[in-house]
C-alpha cells in the first residue's frame, strides 16, 4: 500500500466534484486514513468478528461445562429442528414483534406531528415524548415490576379505583397478562425514538411541496396521506426496521419483569439462547442458535429493506 | 384554524401527562417507606414521605453507590472513547482515500447488523482468555465497540458535510491531521462528537446484558445488574423501596445530560438519519 | 491492513487456541498427604463463596485473618446463579480458586468431573468427623472418597404458630403423623378466622418450594429421582408418595386453607404472613422464622421435622460444602481455614447469621440457651437430606424447571395425572442431558 501509486478514479457513493481521484493526496495521504479508522476497525474485529468466527466453530462443538471439547459436526443445528422450546420462544418472540411494531410507529408518527411545528411548548412536548426513551427500558422495567405488584402496585390501585378489578391482578405470572403489559411498556418507552426520527424527516420536507395542495383546498389528512408520508418513505422504513430488529433481539425487559416465565410462556429467542448458554451449560447448541439467530434477523432486515424500498 | 389549536393543546396535553406521570410518579414512591410500598394502599400512611431508600441505598448491604460509581466511571469512560475513535474513523472515511476503505468500512456497518446477544457466549470465552471479564475496562471496550458502528456512521457524515475547501486552506498554513480535527474542524463536528458521546454513554448506563454476563465480582457490579441483584433478593429479602429509589437514580444523570445537551441530540440524530 | 485473508487467520487461531484447553481438561490435584498439610502454610487464600451465604462467610474471613498473621484469606463473593458458570470457566482457564464454598447441591457436578481434591486422609484426621452432618457429607462423596467438607446448613422444618394451635386445639405433634391428621389440623386452624390461614407456600419459587416440599416426600424413604449418579432417571409416574404430596397440596389450595397469594408467591417476602401470626403451619427455615422476628413472636414458635404420608421424619440439608478445587496454589492454607470454620466456637455462633451448625456436637447447653430454636436438626442430624444429583439446579431451582411446572400444574390446574407424566418425561430428559 503506498501513497504514490496512481490508481484509476475510484467512484464513491458519496462523491464530491471535487472528490480526490486518485489513492490518497497531498491533503489526505492514505496511509493517515488508514491510522484513523484503524483503531475502530481493530475493535470491531476484535470484539465482533473474532467472536462470530469463534461461535461458528463452537457451533461445531460439544462444549461442556468441564471436561474435553468434542466436535460433533453439524448436530447441534440438526437438533435444532427438533427444538420444542426453541420453537416456542420463536414464534413468541414474533408475535411480541408484530403487536408492537405497528403501535410504535403510529404513536411514534402521531406525536412527531404534534411536535413538528415550531408552536408554543413545542419543545417541552418533544423532551417529555422521548424521556422514557433516554431513561432506558433496564430502568423503566425495575419501576414496572413495583407497580404490577398484586394489591400494593400502582396499576392494580388504578384499576380498582376505577372499578374494572379488584387489584388482586398478579399481571406478572400470568404469560398473557404480562405480555399485553410488556408491550404497552415497550410502546410507551420506545414510540420517543420513532418520532425524533420522524420529526427530522418531517422538518426536511420543504414547504413548497404542500403549496400546490394547498391552493387546491387539501385537508390536513390528504395532505399527509399524499404528500408526508411518501416523502417520508425511507426514514419511516428505518424507523420500522430498527423497531422491527429491536423487537426480535428483545431480552432486557423480558428478563427483569417476568425472567420468561411463568414456565417459558413469556421467553423471547434471545432469553432462551442465554439460558441454554448459562444456566443449562450447553455452549455447543448456544452457539448454533445464535448464528441461526443471526442469520434470520439479517434476512429478515433485507427483506424489510427490499419490501420498504423506493418504488420509482 | 382553531380546531387545530385546539386539538394541539388537548393531544399535546394529554400526551404529556401520559408520558409524565409515570416518571413522576416513579419518583413519588422512592420516597415513600418501604413498608408502604408494599401493602396495599391505606389513605394514613400513603402520604408519609421519607428520605429512607436513598439512606438504605447507600449504607445498605448492596452496595449500591459502589455499582453507581462503576456505572458513572463506565459511561463516561465509554462516551469519550467512542467519540474519539468514531471521531477518528469517520474522518478517515469521509475524507480519505486508501484501498481497503469501502472494505474497512462495510465490516463496520455490518458489524451493527450483528446483535451483540448472538455472539455473546464466544464474546464471553474471548474476554476470558484475554482476561477481560471481570474488569470494567472489559465492559467499556465492550460497550464502546457495540456503540462505535453507529459512531463511525453519524461522524462520517458529519465530516463529509464540511466543505473540502476548510480543509485545503488549513493544510496550506501547515495543518497536521490532529491540529485539523482538533481546531479546525471541531466546531463543525463537534454536534456529531457530542451526539455520539451522549448516545453512548446512555447506552452504557443503562446496559444489562453485557454487564450481567461478563462481571461476576461483586464490587464490580454496574447499576443495573445491582438492581437486579435486589430485586431478586440476592442481598435478602427484596427492597422494593431500594429497587425504585435505585432506578430512580439510574434515571438522573440520563435525564440531566439529555435536557442540558438536547441541541447536539437533536441535530445529531437529524444529521445521521436524514442524510445518511 | 484487513485483508480477507488474515481474517480467516484470526478465525483458525481462534480455534486452535479453543482446542487446546481441551487437550486436558484435569487439573493437578494438590498433595494432601504431604507432611505439614494444612498446617503452618503462609500466603494469602483465595476463596469464592455464594453471595447468599456472603454475611456468614465475611464474618469468618474477619475473624480468621485477625486469629493469625500467617495467612490472609481473601474473599470473593459471587452470585448464585453465575456461580457454577464462573467456576467451570475458571476451571477451564486453569486459574482456580483455593477454596470455594459451594452451594453443597451443586457439589457433585464438579467432583463428577474429578475438578476437586480428594479430601478424605485430612478429614480422616478430624476427631469430630463422625459428628458431621451425614446429608452433606453425601452430596461430596464419590466411590467413598470424600471431596468436600459440609460448612454450614440450612434446613427446612415445620414451624408451627402455637398461638395459634393452642386456640384451635391443635397438637402438632399428632398433625405431623400423617397427611390427614396435616389436613385436619389446618382445617380447625382456618377456621379460627378470615385472616388467618392455615399454611403458607411459596408456588412461584422454585427453589423455595422444592427446600420446603421435597423432605415430604423422602420422610417415606423415596425421591423425585432414582438410580446413581451418572445413571439416574426421574421416579415421579407410579411414585406414590409423590401423588399424595401433591394431592395434599391441592387440597390446601381448594379448601382455601392457604392464603391466595401462594400462587404468585416468588418468595421475595417469604414469612411476611406468618410473622405477622397469620399462618398457623409454616414450612421454611430458621433465617425466614427466627432471624427476622423479635423475641416475642419466638416465644410463639415451635419447630418440628417434615413428615410424610404416613408419619416420618425428614428435612432439607441445605447450604454450603467447602472444597478445594484442583490445582489450587495455597490447597494446605485453604485446609487450615476450613478447619478454622469448622472449629465449635465458630459453628456455635451460625445462628446468629440465620444458618445452622453442620456438626451435632455444637448442640451444647449453653448453645440449647442462647438458640433454642436451632437445636432439633442437631439432634436429628441424621435425617437430613438432599438428593445427590449433577442436574438439581435444572430440575428443581429454574422457573422453567420441570419441578415447578409439575407443582402448579397439579396443585393450581388440578391436572396431577398430567402433570406428573410431563415431569417424568422432562426429568428423564434433562437427567440425561447431564449425565452425557
Amino acid at each position: 500500500m503506498s501513497t504514490r501509486t496512481e490508481a484509476k478514479p475510484r467512484v464513491e457513493p458519496s462523491a464530491r466534484p471535487r472528490a480526490v481521484g486518485r489513492r490518497g493526496s497531498l491533503t489526505h495521504p492514505a496511509r493517515t486514513g488508514l491510522l484513523l479508522v484503524t483503531p475502530a476497525v481493530l475493535f470491531v474485529a476484535v470484539f465482533v468478528l473474532v467472536p462470530l468466527g469463534f461461535a461458528l466453530v463452537i457451533s461445531l462443538t460439544n462444549w461442556p461445562l468441564i471436561g474435553t471439547v468434542e466436535f460433533s459436526g453439524v448436530k447441534n443445528y440438526t437438533a435444532i429442528v427438533s427444538d420444542a422450546a426453541f420453537a416456542k420462544s420463536v414464534l413468541y418472540t414474533l408475535l411480541y414483534t408484530v403487536i408492537v411494531t405497528g403501535p410504535i410507529l403510529v404513536l411514534g408518527y402521531a406525536l412527531a406531528v404534534l411536535v413538528r411545528r415550531k408552536r408554543r411548548g413545542a419543545t417541552l412536548l418533544r423532551t417529555m415524548f422521548f424521556l422514557p426513551f433516554v431513561v432506558g427500558l433496564s430502568t423503566l422495567s425495575f419501576v414496572t415490576v413495583l407497580e404490577a405488584q398484586p394489591d400494593s402496585g400502582a396499576i392494580n390501585i388504578v384499576l380498582r379505583s376505577l372499578g374494572i378489578t379488584d387489584g388482586t391482578t398478579a399481571w406478572l405470572v400470568d404469560g398473557p397478562l404480562a405480555t399485553g403489559l410488556i408491550c404497552v411498556l415497550v410502546i410507551w418507552g420506545v414510540s420517543g425514538l420513532t418520532m425524533m426520527l420522524l420529526m427530522a424527516g418531517m422538518q426536511a420536507i420543504p414547504r413548497e411541496f404542500y403549496e400546490s395542495s394547498e391552493l387546491d383546498g387539501a385537508g390536513w389528512w390528504r395532505q399527509e396521506w399524499e404528500i408526508t408520508i411518501p416523502v417520508l418513505r425511507p426514514t419511516i422504513a428505518m424507523s420500522v426496521i430498527i423497531s422491527v430488529v429491536g423487537s426480535l433481539l428483545a431480552f432486557t425487559q423480558f428478563y427483569i419483569l417476568t425472567r420468561g416465565g411463568p414456565g417459558t410462556d413469556t421467553t423471547t429467542v434471545v432469553q432462551y439462547i442465554y439460558n441454554r448458554a448459562f444456566v443449562q451449560l450447553q455452549l455447543g447448541a448456544a452457539t448454533a442458535l445464535s448464528i441461526v439467530l443471526v442469520v434470520v434477523v439479517g434476512l429478515v432486515t433485507a427483506a424489510q429493506f427490499w419490501l420498504l424500498r423506493e418504488k420509482d | 384554524m382553531k380546531l387545530k389549536n385546539i386539538l394541539y393543546v388537548v393531544g399535546g396535553g394529554g400526551a404529556f401527562l401520559v408520558f409524565a406521570i409515570p416518571l413522576l410518579w416513579a419518583l413519588f414512591r422512592s420516597i415513600q417507606p418501604n413498608d408502604v410500598i408494599v401493602a396495599a394502599p391505606d389513605r394514613s400512611t400513603f402520604f408519609q414521605l421519607t428520605w429512607d431508600n436513598f439512606r438504605t441505598l447507600i449504607e445498605g448491604p448492596g452496595n449500591l453507590m459502589r455499582a453507581v460509581g462503576n456505572s458513572l466511571v463506565v459511561a463516561v469512560s465509554t462516551a469519550v472513547l467512542t467519540a474519539v475513535l468514531a471521531t477518528f474513523a469517520g474522518y478517515g472515511f469521509a475524507r480519505f482515500r486508501f484501498r481497503s476503505g469501502p472494505l474497512l468500512f462495510a465490516l463496520v456497518v455490518v458489524s451493527m447488523m450483528i446483535p451483540f446477544q448472538a455472539i455473546l457466549t464466544p464474546l464471553y470465552l474471548e474476554m476470558n482468555v484475554l482476561r477481560l471479564t471481570d474488569s470494567l475496562l472489559g465492559l467499556v471496550l465492550f460497550y464502546t465497540t457495540v456503540n462505535l458502528p453507529f459512531g463511525v456512521f453519524v461522524m462520517r457524515n458529519s465530516f463529509s458535510s464540511v466543505p473540502v475547501e476548510l480543509e485545503d486552506s488549513a493544510h496550506v498554513d501547515g495543518c497536521g491531521t490532529l491540529r485539523m480535527i482538533g481546531s479546525v474542524l471541531r466546531p463543525l463536528v463537534t454536534p456529531g462528537a457530542a451526539t455520539v458521546a451522549l448516545y453512548a454513554f446512555l447506552a452504557a448506563w443503562t446496559e444489562f446484558l453485557g454487564a450481567l454476563t461478563f462481571l461476576t465480582k461483586d464490587e464490580l457490579y454496574t447499576l443495573p445488574v445491582a438492581l437486579v441483584n435486589v430485586q431478586a433478593g440476592a442481598y435478602g429479602e427484596v427492597n422494593f423501596g431500594s429497587l425504585v429509589a435505585g432506578s430512580v437514580i439510574a434515571m438522573i444523570p440520563c435525564i440531566v445530560l439529555y435536557v442540558g445537551l438536547q441541541r447536539f441530540y437533536v441535530t445529531g440524530l437529524a444529521t445521521g438519519a436524514v442524510k445518511g | 491492513m484487513l485483508t480477507r485473508r488474515k481474517f480467516l487467520g484470526l478465525t483458525a487461531a481462534a480455534s486452535a487456541a479453543a482446542a487446546v484447553p481441551g487437550c486436558s481438561s484435569v487439573l493437578p490435584e494438590p498433595d494432601v498427604q504431604a507432611a505439614g498439610f494444612g498446617q503452618d502454610a503462609t500466603g494469602t487464600v483465595q476463596v469464592w463463596c455464594r453471595a447468599a451465604t456472603q454475611t456468614g462467610l465475611t464474618d469468618l474471613v474477619k475473624k480468621f485473618n485477625a486469629s493469625q498473621d500467617r495467612l490472609t484469606v481473601e474473599l470473593t463473593p459471587v452470585l448464585d446463579a453465575q456461580y457454577v458458570t464462573k467456576l467451570a470457566t475458571a476451571i477451564r482457564g486453569r486459574s482456580v480458586p483455593d477454596l470455594v464454598d459451594i452451594d453443597d447441591i451443586n457439589s457433585m457436578l464438579f467432583i463428577y468431573r474429578d475438578a476437586f481434591t480428594d479430601l478424605t486422609e485430612p478429614l480422616q484426621s478430624l476427631d469430630f468427623r463422625d459428628k458431621l452432618s451425614p446429608g452433606h457429607l453425601r452430596l461430596a462423596t464419590k466411590d467413598d472418597r470424600a471431596f468436600g467438607v459440609p460448612y454450614l446448613a440450612d434446613n427446612s422444618m415445620f414451624w408451627f404458630n402455637t398461638e395459634l394451635c393452642d386456640r384451635a386445639e391443635v397438637d402438632p405433634d399428632e398433625a405431623i403423623k400423617s397427611f390427614d391428621n396435616l389436613i385436619d389440623a389446618a382445617r380447625k386452624l382456618r377456621k379460627l378466622g378470615d385472616d388467618i390461614y392455615a399454611w403458607s407456600f411459596p408456588a412461584n419459587s422454585p427453589g423455595a418450594l422444592g427446600f420446603v416440599v421435597q423432605p415430604m416426600i423422602w420422610a417415606a424413604d423415596t425421591d423425585l429421582i432414582k438410580g446413581p449418579v451418572g445413571a439416574q432417571s426421574g421416579d415421579i409416574v407410579g411414585n406414590d408418595v409423590v401423588q399424595q404430596m401433591l394431592e395434599l397440596h391441592r387440597q390446601l389450595w381448594v379448601d382455601g386453607l392457604v392464603p391466595r397469594a401462594n400462587f404468585s408467591d416468588d418468595a421475595s417476602r417469604w414469612g411476611s404472613d406468618f410473622r405477622a401470626g397469620k399462618i398457623g403451619i409454616f414450612p421454611s427455615n430458621y433465617a425466614v422464622v427466627v432471624s427476622s422476628s423479635d423475641e416475642a413472636f419466638q416465644k410463639k414458635v415451635a419447630p418440628k421435622l417434615l413428615s410424610g404420608p404416613n408419619g416420618g421424619a425428614a428435612f432439607f440439608d441445605g447450604g454450603d460444602n467447602m472444597c478445594i478445587p484442583r490445582g489450587a496454589q495455597n490447597a494446605s492454607g485453604a485446609w487450615e481455614f476450613v478447619r478454622f470454620a469448622l472449629d465449635l466456637p465458630q459453628q456455635i455462633d451460625l445462628p446468629a447469621g440465620g444458618y445452622t451448625p453442620v456438626r451435632s456436637d455444637a448442640a451444647t447447653p449453653e448453645f440449647a440457651k442462647k438458640f433454642p430454636l436451632a437445636t432439633l436438626p442437631l439432634e436429628r442430624i441424621s435425617e437430613g437430606y438432599a438428593p445427590t444429583t449433577l442436574s438439581y439446579n435444572l430440575l428443581y431451582n429454574q422457573p422453567d424447571g420441570p419441578w415447578l411446572q409439575m407443582f402448579r400444574r397439579a396443585v393450581f390446574d388440578g391436572e396431577l395425572e398430567a402433570a406428573m407424566t410431563e415431569a417424568q418425561s422432562n426429568f428423564d430428559r434433562i437427567l440425561a442431558q447431564g449425565q452425557a
